[in-house]
């Protein structure tokens, strides 16, 4: 064993078991865990509105879906601009199950968990599917399939009867151990669903980066042809990075249709799939805490620019146009700024800071 | 069983030959090198070899298989590793991470394994780790493990290399010009490992190399591309008396 393990100055391993270890120090797992704490217990410790948690449980669902889009998109480097449909045939899967039974179904309100998994699996089914062309196309023509599975999804659902051709489909309120889950505790009891899914994800997903299931998604990555030289099939690995992105965003859009109550083609376009590669590249492509950050970051972009055109309009009548072309506009610049200046996202100030704070109490 | 040969082969890129009519037999146990001027078709013959290019004309067989039109991932799941001549690293990795993905086909968890990463993945990334380490030690990366493979120096890169495909584990490993660009003691590490993997570790090593002086002191058969035929044959003394490689080493000079 290690003399010390809860400084890394000091911290050294005597087998590779011991470095494979997630969390190097103890003092590592203890920050983590009190900030989990953190999570689970500030919504009982003070009062918020369900505004307020509709808003939070939004990020945290976009969360899930672009942690599945830095997967495929930097893990992987397979440009993916049609995120937003995988997210959408998780919410999809649901709202057949509210079309085939009724919204208020057994299975749809008792078997939600299920339910939700089930989605993630369609998710990947579909992403699998979609990814197919990454057998033969690279790079920007692999970008633009995506792009047009994105398209065809639209139409498809818009041309279909059975899903309403787009219009909300409505899901009912599901029940928990205690009950049904009534419109007060509704976006609380999501926040804590995701919270778990959350938490979940980020494990599984950290344990697979550093296994071989990882490994191979930078491998084609930075090199296809070595990565086929290495024994593993390029097109396949590429394939699976489809469906790992398309399971997170599949459970992604079902967590959106039990939140929203209800699934419309509005919540899954073309702007929403640009808006996750958005957040994706602010947050640091190819991290995984970059998945974390850049939804944050984005939709408090999108509140404060919201905010700021509601004062400008409200106090200059001619300024209405300005302020509605404010948002766009602040969104473009932003990607624009991170891909100039700071091109490894938000994670790497995250990372600055934590290699500062780790190597205490040495400055080097 | 570790039996290489390239019959006939013939490799036509728009009507232009780069290798025309070439047959090899590599012997096992024993270091072959491939010799000729630039543009030779020496890297034609391993991409051939190694499954990247698939022969218009001929056969490659290695033991009972046809390597003719197997891809590189089959090719290296029968146990021959290669060595790019230009560097195809990933780039965006550690040194480790480079010789854990030629680990990839020996660990065989499944995904859920990895997902909560008990058992089998632990133990298995643990096991593999530990392969990796002896090609580390053997190739003296020690000091590089953690860095990441893109900000290492050209030559160190060139050693990563060798040692990638070493980490497959092969039988067979074609080592594409790994001297390249390297001063003279970077060049004796590199012979003291070929001669190594020879006696200690009994790979059979196909190598490509400009360096005649290293070539004439380490190989055991030697073979010689012009302009992707065949021109000679047979040890360092029969090659280096073939008046037909002498007539193409100066007509060169
Ligand atoms: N993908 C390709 N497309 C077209 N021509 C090619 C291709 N690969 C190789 N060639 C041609 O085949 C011939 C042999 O090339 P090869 O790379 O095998 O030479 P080499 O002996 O390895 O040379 P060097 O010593 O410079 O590495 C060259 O004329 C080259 O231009
Ligand atoms: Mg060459």
């Amino acid at each position: 064993m290690s003399a010390n393990r809860w400084l890394s100055t000091g911290n050294y391993f005597t087998s590779y078991k011991e470095e494979q270890r997630i969390f190097a120090t103890h003092l590592d797992r203890s920050v983590l865990l009190c900030f989990l704490a953190v999570l689970f217990a500030w919504p009982l410790l003070f009062e918020v509105s369900n505004k307020q948690m509709f808003v939070i449980d939004n990020i945290m669902i976009a969360m899930i879906a672009v942690v599945g889009l830095n997967l495929v998109t930097g893990f992987a480097g397979l440009i993916s601009i049609g995120h937003a449909a995988f997210v959408g045939i998780g919410a999809y899967t649901i709202a057949s199950f509210a079309r085939l039974l009724g919204d208020t179904h057994m299975v749809l309100t008792h078997g939600w968990p299920a339910l939700i998994v089930l989605a993630g699996f369609m998710g990947a089914l579909f992403g699998a599917i979609a990814g197919l062309p990454a057998f033969r196309l690279k790079h920007l023509y692999l970008a633009i399939a995506t792009l047009s599975f994105q398209m065809i999804f639209q139409w498809t659902i818009n041309f279909m009867d059975f899903f309403d051709q787009g219009q909300t489909i409505s899901v009912g309120r599901v029940f928990w151990v205690t009950g049904r889950v009534g419109r007060s505790d509704h976006y609380l009891f999501w926040y804590y669903v995701i919270l778990v899914i959350i938490v979940l994800v980020g494990f599984g997903v950290r344990n697979l980066l550093r296994t071989k299931y990882g490994r191979c998604l930078v491998a084609v990555r930075d090199n296809d042809r070595a990565a086929d030289a290495m024994g593993m099939h390029p097109g396949l690995t590429k394939v699976y990075a489809f469906a790992l992105a398309g399971f997170l965003a599949g459970v992604a859009g079902a967590l959106h249709a039990y939140l929203y109550r209800g699934v419309g083609i509005e919540s899954f376009t073309l702007h929403h799939s640009i808006n996750y590669l958005a957040m994706a590249i602010v947050g640091g492509l190819g991290t995984l805490s970059g998945s974390f950050w850049g939804p944050l970051a984005i939709k408090v972009l999108d509140m404060q620019v919201e905010r700021l055109s509601e004062w400008t309009g409200g106090h200059l009548a001619v300024a209405t146009n300005l302020a509605t072309a404010l948002k766009p506009l602040s969104f473009g610049l932003i990607i624009v700024l991170f891909l100039m200046f700071e091109p490894r996202g938000i994670a790497n100030w995250w990372r600055i800071v934590r290699s500062y704070v780790k190597l205490w109490p040495f400055r080097y | 069983m570790t039996y290489l040969t390239v019959s006939d082969v013939t490799l036509t890129f728009g009507g232009l030959n780069a290798l025309t009519d070439v047959n090899m037999d590599i012997e096992p146990g024993i270091i072959t090198s491939i010799i000729g001027p630039n543009g030779a078709g020496k890297t034609s013959i391993l991409n051939c070899i190694s499954g990247f290019y698939h022969p218009s004309k001929g056969e490659i067989r290695y033991g009972r298989r046809s390597l003719t039109k197997a891809s590189p991932h089959q090719v290296s799941n029968y146990g021959i590793a290669r060595a790019f001549q230009n560097l195809e690293l990933f780039s965006g990795l550690s040194v480790l991470d480079n010789l854990m993905l030629a680990r990839h086909q020996n660990l065989n968890y499944s995904i859920l394994h990895a997902v909560f990463y008990f058992g089998k993945a632990a133990r298995l990334e643990a096991e593999n780790r530990a392969y990796v380490e002896k090609v580390i030690d053997f190739m003296e990366l020690e000091p590089y493990r953690k860095m990441m493979v893109g900000n290492l120096s050209y030559g160190v890169q060139k050693r990563v290399e060798v040692a990638r495909a070493l980490t497959l584990a092969p039988r067979l490993l074609l080592l594409d010009e790994p001297m390249a660009g390297m001063n003279i003691e970077e060049k004796e590490d590199i012979v003291r490992f070929i001669l190594d993997l020879k006696k200690e570790w009994n790979i059979t090593v196909v190598l490509v190399e400009h360096d005649l002086g290293v070539v004439m002191d380490i190989s055991d058969q030697i073979y010689v591309l012009d302009f992707g035929m065949l021109i000679g044959k047979g040890t360092p003394d029969e090659v280096a008396s073939n008046p037909k490689v002498i007539d193409a080493y100066i007509g060169e000079e």
